[in-house]
């Protein structure tokens, strides 16, 4: 069996590019896609862990999972509602560049 | 150990809410446009019968749900009663100006209602999924609340802020909740404890995962490095809704927080205390910048969301002093968020009836109140000495407990921190007050004309959607918070009770 260690590893990636992501990424449709990335490494590692946590108890561990299908359900709640605001955006300002959106200040 | 459907009944509050806010929902498309505020009441009259119905039926329970998923005990209860009872208090001071410049009046109120529902899962969830769902619900309605004035650029750019750090905020989050996951195994904050206790040593992944998930509520609560979208999203929203930021949001995620730390991180403090030294850092560092970025600002939304990341600063210097052995630190966290709350709703509710009349909401707007209305200004004065902290209101009681029960616990640093940035608070809500009393109106004088399509302030609101004066609801509000705001100033020991018996169910003591 592959050690947890490299999936943590692969999680711990794809986070950190989601990270970069998001603090670089100028488009807030982008930023979004960048938050799924890193939902995405949380999916990863709940599962992986709960795969090789079996080990310790005597009846197959399920909640990693079942935290996995919740993150997901969530998470597509909430780019539905992000989408949403952001076209309102684009309906109010024509532009979608975080850079530009900038009346509120300090 | 409870099975997963026993006790289902002692949901009863939590099924009824959500039952109420689909109600509200279906019975909106019956309305018409011109009846729409009745769904306000209906909301009212449904808060007040749970507030009830979850007193008379929860007293003294002391339950676990769901194999330990939900907690139903004396805490929940008070924060239930507690979140509910502001929601009455929200729904009505935002009648008046849901009617006058939002559409969809309708889902407005049962936004609200379905919030409520998310924050008393808050208060009882004891295990981290459950804690991130609730909260997920909670979100999303501030989401959609904070947009509510569809056409307003402010409101959609408030919430554009507001989603996407909330949003990531929760992602940060969860991988701090996969960290812990992956370490430890568990996500219930008692076996969370259980297997700090019995760690050999926290390792590195621990560690990471316990401070992500800090970093992830610091969000949440706006603490200071994570404090950014406050002030965007409290000037943009509604206003109503900022009132609603700024009491209902924020207490409920320090009820999750204070049962966090309580049951997760309390009982293992012996091994395992360094959560202590990373909120002391953030609360002392977020009083400060709070306070101090507040004396630069001029929009009174503004002021009053670095004003509430300020007071986020106290009340988590409050959650670093809890121990083991003395409730008095979260004795103090929860009479500071019931005082600070009711505080707030005096600013509020005198803000926003000023806002009806006046469309405006800029401190310099502000000048000669005191003559055309000398009872809002009467209201925001003395809300403004509350959050000053000065004796006879609310402000000064809690402060005083909080601020005891933090020296107390060993963390003078930060009791001394805590009153000197709150004796720096006192200069901008002075400053309000002194606009309010001793400069004169601004020399605006409006056109005679009757042009039909004058705007007036930042939202540019037509002159014509304003009220003429504060409505008689409004007033009644105001009055009956300023008694409960000298009430917890002066006599507040039947509150504390209540109180102490809440936190008996976290902190059992020794």
């Amino acid at each position: 069996m592959v050690s947890l260690f490299y999936f943590q590893l692969l999680s711990a990636g794809l986070f950190a590019i989601g990270l970069y992501g998001v603090l670089a990424r100028r488009s807030a449709v982008l930023i979004v896609m960048s938050i799924e990335l890193m939902l995405n490494a949380v999916n990863i590692n709940l599962i992986a862990a709960a795969s090789h946590l079996e080990g310790r108890g005597s009846f197959v561990r399920f909640d990693g999972q079942i935290i996995a299908i919740f993150i997901i359900t969530i998470a597509a709640a909430e780019v539905g509602l992000a989408l949403a605001i952001i076209l309102r955006m684009y309906r109010n300002r024509s532009t979608v560049n975080v850079d530009e959106i900038d009346i509120m200040k300090w | 150990m409870t099975g997963l459907t026993e006790n289902l009944d002692l949901l009863t509050p939590e099924f009824a809410l959500a039952g109420l806010a689909f109600l509200v929902l279906a019975v909106d498309l019956f309305l018409p446009e011109d009846k729409k505020h009745l769904l306000a009441w209906l909301s009212v009259a449904g808060l007040s019968g749970l507030i009830v119905l979850a007193a008379v039926m929860l007293w003294g329970e002391d339950e676990s749900l769901y194999d330990g998923l939900l907690a139903v005990d004396d805490y929940s209860l008070f924060f239930k009663i507690f979140f509910m009872g502001m929601g009455i208090f929200i729904i009505l001071t935002s009648i008046d100006y849901v009617k006058q410049f939002l559409d969809h009046q309708g889902e407005f109120y049962a936004l609200i209602l379905f919030s409520i529902l998310g924050m008393n899962v808050m208060a009882q969830s004891r295990e981290l999924l459950t804690a991130y769902i609730a909260l997920e619900l909670l979100s999303f309605c501030l989401y959609v609340l904070v947009a509510y004035a569809r056409k307003s650029p402010r409101s959609n750019e408030g919430s554009l802020k507001y989603i996407i750090i909330g949003a990531f905020s929760s992602a940060i989050m969860l991988y701090g909740i996969s960290m812990i996951y992956s370490t430890l195994g568990v996500t219930r904050f008692d076996d969370i404890s259980l297997a700090l206790v019995g760690a050999l040593e926290v390792s590195p992944a621990l560690w990471v995962g316990i401070a992500l998930l800090l970093v992830g509520l610091g969000f949440k609560i706006s603490a200071v490095p994570f404090h950014a979208w406050a002030p965007d999203a409290y000037e943009g929203a509604p206003y109503p809704v900022t009132a609603y930021l700024a009491i209902g949001s924020k207490a409920a995620a320090f009820a999750l927080l204070l049962r966090l730390v309580a049951e997760g991180f309390v009982p293992a403090i012996d091994r395992w205390d360094q959560w202590q030294l990373i909120i002391s850092v953030l609360a002392g560092v977020t009083m400060v910048v709070g306070n101090l970025v507040a004396l630069a600002q001029r929009n009174v939304k503004r002021l009053m969301a670095y004003s509430s990341i300020a007071h986020a600063g106290f009340i988590l210097a409050g959650v670093a002093a809890l121990t083991q052995d003395s409730q008095l630190a979260s004795n103090g966290i929860m009479l500071y968020l019931v005082g600070y709350s009711v505080t707030n709703l005096v600013v509020f509710a005198a803000l926003i009836a000023y806002f009806n009349i006046s469309g405006k909401e800029m401190i310099s707007d502000m000048g000669g109140l005191a003559e055309e209305r000398p009872f809002l200004a009467a209201c925001i004065a003395m809300g403004m000495f509350s959050l000053g902290g000065l004796p006879i209101f609310a402000g000064f009681a809690i402060k005083f407990y909080l601020f005891t029960a933090v020296a107390e616990a060993g963390f003078l640093w930060l009791a001394g921190l805590a009153i000197f940035s709150s004796l720096i608070s006192l200069y901008y809500y002075l400053q309000v007050i002194r606009q309010m009393y001793i400069e004169s109106a601004p020399q605006e004088s409006p056109p005679e004309s009757p042009a039909t399509g004058e705007l007036v302030g930042l939202e540019g609101i037509p002159r014509a959607s304003l009220a003429a004066s504060p409505s008689i609801l409004l007033v009644s509000v105001l009055a009956i918070a300023l008694a409960a705001v000298l009430w917890i100033g002066v006599y507040p020991s039947p509150l504390l009770d209540t109180i102490e018996a809440a936190s008996r169910a976290i902190l059992p003591g020794t």
